[in-house]
């Protein structure tokens, strides 16, 4: 690719689609976790789990990407948890989709990072 | 391939993680966790983090992601997988805590 970074050459196929992604990383959270309750013993299986499964569905759409999955699985007792992000990359082929998701005792925060491969 | 890069090259593990406890030393240290600061503090331990990364040269895009927690008991359990070039991309994660506070700050380095 030879055209310069800052110009939107490429359509949708090229660039990162969030919305997809948003897609993926409910179903594997619903799958993988659903109606359960928090549990200690279980909790390492299941962060495990989802970014895996997040990550092979990301990898079959079979773009040029490289991906970083993160998950976050806590338990809801009233403490206060706070996230943040900073990515230096290229915004224009670049991406990431963070995804919230809760049930009665836990809470699950999956960030999915999409770097385009040159 | 041959192994041409040097190693000043690469992605250095001990590097980054000195950059991740210097900056969260700086930004919370000793303070209490405080709901209405937590905010700045993820903001600036990222921002401090990925412009001393930047300033390394090196011809690597970062991701960086920050957990401050406040200590009261709940469980909680992280987890990341990657899909990358295993031998020129790297990551490094830090667990800090003090009497109030969990913060995990973990960079991912990919090379470009």
């Amino acid at each position: 690719m030879t055209g310069g970074m800052e110009e939107f050459h490429n359509g949708s196929e090229g660039s990162f689609n969030a919305e997809e992604a948003d897609t993926i990383v409910k179903e594997c959270i619903e799958n993988v976790v659903g109606g359960g309750d928090y549990s200690q013993s279980q909790v390492n299986k299941w962060t495990a789990n989802i970014v895996e499964r997040c990550l092979t569905q990301l990898v079959k759409q079979g773009k040029p990407y490289k991906y970083i999955v993160t998950c976050a699985v806590m338990q809801k007792t009233g403490a206060g948890l706070h996230t943040a992000n900073s990515c230096y990359w290229d915004t224009a082929m670049d991406g990431s989709c963070t995804v919230r998701w809760e049930n009665r005792t836990m809470y699950c925060v999956v960030s999915v990072f999409a770097v385009a491969t040159a | 391939m041959d192994y041409q890069i040097e190693e000043e090259a690469g992605f250095v593990v001990e590097d980054v993680s000195k950059i991740i406890k210097e900056s969260v030393e700086a930004t919370i240290g000793g303070n209490a966790y405080q709901h209405n600061r937590v905010n700045q503090w993820t903001t600036s331990i990222v921002e401090q983090c990925l412009s001393q990364l930047s300033k390394l040269g090196k011809p690597y895009k970062y991701i960086l992601t920050c957990v401050i927690m406040q200590k009261n008991g709940a469980g909680m359990q992280t987890a990341s997988t990657c899909f990358w070039d295993n031998s020129t991309d790297g990551s490094c994660a830090v667990r800090w805590e003090n009497k109030s506070v969990y913060c995990i700050v973990s960079v991912f380095g990919l090379a470009i």
